[in-house]
């Protein structure tokens, strides 16, 4: 045996030696029971995903282990996992994931215990594939009342020469509310039927007035606050957020107004179809516990300045006090059309816009 | 490679991979077995077939780096075996990927993994000379320095140096006009300075510990011929080759799987990089793995351009300087300007490599409110929030212990991995690992924890009762594979030096093959091996692509946490719960450095010392 081979040997020795003994003794602090009641797996993206889980347990005794991240790396995960999902439920922002879930059939029909209100109804889906269980809104428009002097009515006013090199919104290949908005503006101005152009014309005409693209909420809000530009088109929670944690001084005066049409963007529980029976009875029970009157109120205790700033989907359901009112004039962009176009108008945007 | 992993035998027909030898005796009772000279001529037919530590290695190899690379690649040809598609062969993913941008992208890569490695390697061993080889104040910090600069997120210089340069930002506050900087910086100089800073830390290992190793009498040698200091450089970077390229082929590998420096600091600029449309792929839905795996083809060519240079530049060379005669190299006294001038270059680089990140974290950990309208105030309260919280400690803990056993278990393995390719030139194995190991660099991180979804969460291994995906076990594995590679590169350098004969030394005089290993060979390269554990530990701490696709349900890695907090906008408190898992990571870099001095025998710390 040469020198490199006893090296190898001597070396996969004491690997082993380390790895078992390092990862047996973590492992043994993660183990879980066998029992009737099978844990569920919720892989979830949103700010009141770990107090949701933790009231359900303590009202049913049904276990929740939280995958808690944002949405792409989850949604990466879930994509890689097809062969051989390892998630019972899935909770994130924006339907068009879901959508594309539904049409490789991963998904399992549910008709949850709910009373929907206009907006709710507008969300659910046919096949009742998945469930909405409240909704923000893309775009809102915030802005420095200090400063600007002019509100915008439409999108089309921001083509204006009030607005040159004042307006700034996020990058949709790193802003994951950001596609669900330029998608809005498309559907609003061309739709499923009259095509991407005249979005694309719209964007194309917003770019020669100057637009500013920055990364993601925080980045937008922060060119906001340092003057680089009057106006911001965020999601509507974080703008909301904002307002509530800045404090208005005389330079520093934020508000939002949302100009027609807004685009709904819900949060969406989806439960795999692969589950056991007994997951699946469970995985219906935590959907109708989330849309229960009970749910909603535990899903305000969450993020109080973020992603429970939501409007409620189903009647009766309590809402946090900062959140305005609903826009009055709102869309529901079909997630199965604009879903699949996805890549092809974030690449153009970054071609084009960016 | 000669060793062979399977052997035939005759009793079953079947191969065997146990490796048991089929000697006469094997025949089955009654069966008429051959004759002794049958079984000689047999068995020097028949291919002497061992499962030897080596064929080991490799297979370990093969099932955490080439498996799930391999896999992913094959996505791009056949979506269907993998469940992502229908088509059991296209290329419809390639004719998706291989558009204008996807080929601008590519050329802007190259140029900035080019220039990014060249300036690393340059500043990397201009620091390293600079540190062992002359008498400049305060060298002794720079091993913190180095760390520091490896810990540092690129995402906290990219913030630093915006809220220097940006409108209405610090440099326009204190009533400097930045604007003619912020130009130039935002787009493909910034994104190479911020790449640079990241990959001049692998650089100064990778070189540091090789220019340890080379004695003084090259240099020597060059003056008594009358060489002057010019001469003796050219010659001591000959022959830290194998160290160079390493630091050239690691950095220029990183630099092109980048998408985030890219992403922030461009975004204004619209500087496209080969990644942009391989993450544009798997980040929006439908997520398209077929895309990805053809743009990381796109990229394993840009990694076997980078192999065939260093191939050719290292060629039919020998690099083994250090033996038992290598004489301590000597410190060059240096005059009271030069001293001057090595000193505010140094800060230069210590303020711009370190002190704008410090800042930009500063601005995001200490300023209430941050990313708010309104006024800031400057507080700790982010600080106190995240110390007291489980959501710091826990996963804090957690990525710690599997840093540390990741780091232990890497460098034994690194070690050899490092002896392999220092024969690079010989065998077909150190090519065949040179390649995997810096494909599995140049492909996202990503891209490496996809390939390890795809291959052990099969339905077909389930079946067989292998339950890796969703456990530690398997989470520590993807984090083995994917610091490996830059570790291996990192001792590369120090292990291309040894020479034989100094074991044949130990051996002629009676030392068995593991004590000879142990007390000639262990000794010199001690300290790189010490290195690059803490290189190991303090880059899984806060690795994040990985951590984010294979950690188990109910166990968070730190890097998880602390992206969700700033995905949640919690600019404050993830950036306060960042700093300090840093600062929790240079405590134990300290401690380390510490405990080699107090615990290694003297001579162990002398050799490839100075005088």
């Amino acid at each position: 045996m040469n020198v490199t081979a006893r090296l190898a040997a001597f070396g996969l020795v004491a690997a082993s030696v380390v790895a078992l003994a390092g990862c047996s003794s973590i492992a043994a602090a993660g183990t879980s029971a066998k029992s009737a009641v099978e844990p569920l797996v919720l892989y979830a993206a949103e700010g009141f995903d770990a107090v949701v889980p933790k009231a359900f347990t303590a009202k049913t005794g049904i276990p929740v282990t939280v995958v808690d991240d944002s949405t792409g790396p989850l949604l990466t995960k879930v994509a890689a996992e097809r062969n051989n999902p390892q998630w019972s439920m899935l909770w994130v922002d924006g339907a068009t994931a879901f959508a594309a879930l539904d049409s490789q059939g991963q998904l399992l029909p549910y008709q949850a215990n709910a009373s929907w209100n206009a907006a709710g109804k507008s969300i659910l889906p046919a096949d009742h594939s998945y469930n909405p269980t409240g909704t923000t809104v893309m775009a809102a428009l915030i802005y420095n009342a200090a400063r600007a002097t002019d509100v915008p009515k439409t999108y089309q006013d921001l083509l204006g020469a009030a607005y040159t090199g004042k307006v700034g919104m996020n990058d949709p290949s790193q802003s994951g509310p950001t596609y669900p908005f330029i998608a809005g503006v498309m559907n609003q101005l061309g739709g499923t039927s009259g095509g991407i152009k005249a979005g694309e014309t719209y964007f194309a005409k917003l770019k020669a007035n100057g637009v500013k693209v920055f990364p993601t909420n925080g980045d937008t809000l922060h060119a906001l606050e340092t003057g680089q530009i009057q106006y911001g088109l965020i999601q509507s929670s974080a703008a909301t957020g904002e307002v509530v944690k800045a404090k208005a001084t005389a330079d520093f005066q934020p508000k939002v107004v949302y100009l027609p049409k807004s685009t709904l963007l819900p949060s969406i529980i989806g439960i795999d179809k692969k589950i056991s029976a007994v997951q699946q009875a469970e995985a219906k029970k935590f959907v109708d516990y989330v849309l229960s009157p009970e749910g909603q109120a535990v899903m305000l205790t969450g993020d109080p300045t973020g992603d429970s700033l939501f409007w409620p989907v189903v009647n009766s359901a309590p809402s946090l006090k900062a959140l305005p009112a609903f826009p009055t004039d709102y869309q529901t962009i079909d997630p199965v059309f604009w879903g699949a176009k996805q890549p092809e108008i974030v690449t153009w945007f970054d071609t084009n816009v960016k | 490679m000669s060793h062979q992993l399977v052997t035939f035998d005759r009793d079953t027909g079947r191969s065997r991979l146990d490796g048991t030898h089929v000697g006469a005796g094997a025949w089955p009772v009654g069966a008429e077995g051959p004759s002794p000279d049958e079984i000689t001529r047999s068995q020097s037919r028949r291919v002497r077939a061992r499962f030897t530590p080596l064929a080991a290695f490799w297979v370990l190899i093969g099932a955490i780096i080439i498996l799930p690379i391999a896999l992913f690649l094959c996505v791009a040809f056949s979506p269907a075996l993998l469940g992502q598609g229908t088509e059991w062969f296209t290329l419809s993913a390639f004719a998706t990927a291989l558009n204008g941008h996807l080929l601008l992208g590519f050329v802007n890569s190259l140029v900035i993994g080019v220039t990014t490695a060249v300036l690393s390697a340059a500043i990397a061993f201009g620091l390293a000379w600079i540190v062992q080889r002359t008498d400049a104040p305060g060298r002794r910090i720079w091993t913190g320095v180095i760390f520091a600069l490896l810990l540092t997120p690129s995402y906290l210089v990219a913030l630093g140096w915006e809220r220097l340069l940006e409108p209405n930002g610090v440099l326009q506050t204190l009533g400097f006009d930045p604007s003619g900087a912020r130009d130039v910086f935002y787009g493909p100089v910034g994104i190479v300075v911020v790449l640079t800073v990241k990959g001049v830390p692998f650089a100064y290992l990778a070189i540091s510990n090789a220019l340890r190793g080379l004695g003084h009498e090259f240099e020597d040698a060059v003056r008594v011929h009358g060489g002057g200091p010019f001469a003796s450089i050219t010659v001591v970077i000959t022959l830290l080759g194998p160290a160079i390229w390493a630091a050239l082929a690691i950095v220029f590998a990183e630099s092109v799987s980048d998408f985030g420096v890219a992403s922030t600091l461009a975004n204004d600029a619209h500087f496209t990089v080969a990644t942009f449309t391989l993450y544009n792929a798997v980040q929006a839905y439908p997520v398209q793995f077929p895309v990805a795996a053809a743009v990381s083809w796109i990229l394993l060519i840009l990694v076997v351009l980078a192999l065939v240079a260093q191939g050719r530049a290292l060629r039919g060379r020998s690099y083994r300087v250090l033996g038992g005669r290598s004489r301590p190299a000597v410190r060059r006294r240096l005059s009271r300007p030069a001293k001057t001038t090595v000193s505010v270059a140094l800060i230069g680089f210590v303020v711009a490599a370190l002190g704008v990140p410090a800042f930009g974290a500063v601005s995001a950990s200490l300023i209430s409110g941050l990313g708010t309208l309104g006024t800031h105030e400057w507080s700790l309260a982010n600080y106190s929030r995240v110390i007291g919280s489980p959501s710091l400690s826990d996963p804090l803990a957690y990525s710690a212990e599997l840093a540390a056993i990741t780091a232990t278990v890497t460098v034994i393995l690194a070690v050899v991995c490092a002896r392999v390719l220092a024969s690079r030139g010989t065998t077909a194995g150190g090519r065949l690992l040179d390649l995997v190991l810096l494909a599995a660099v140049a492909l996202p991180g990503i891209v490496f924890a996809a390939g390890y979804i795809f291959a052990y969460n099969l339905p077909i291994t389930q079946a067989l009762g292998i339950h890796l995906y969703g456990t530690t076990a398997l989470l520590f594995l993807a984090y083995l594979a994917t610091a490996l590679p830059s570790t291996s590169r990192v001792l590369v350098g120090s292990m291309s030096q040894i020479q034989e004969s100094m074991m044949h030394a130990s051996r002629v005089h009676g030392q068995g093959a593991v004590r000879s290993w142990l007390s000639i060979v262990l000794p010199v390269i001690a300290r790189p091996v010490i290195s690059a554990w803490l290189l190991t530990y303090t880059a899984t701490l806060l690795e994040l692509p990985v951590s984010q696709l294979l950690a188990p349900p109910g166990s968070q890695p730190i890097s998880v946490g602390i992206t969700a907090a700033l995905s949640k906008y919690d600019f404050g408190g993830g950036t306060a719960m960042e700093i300090l898992a840093i600062l929790s990571a240079l405590a134990v870099v300290g401690l380390g450095y510490l405990l080699f001095r107090i615990l290694t025998p003297p001579g162990w710390r002398h050799l490839g010392g100075t005088q």
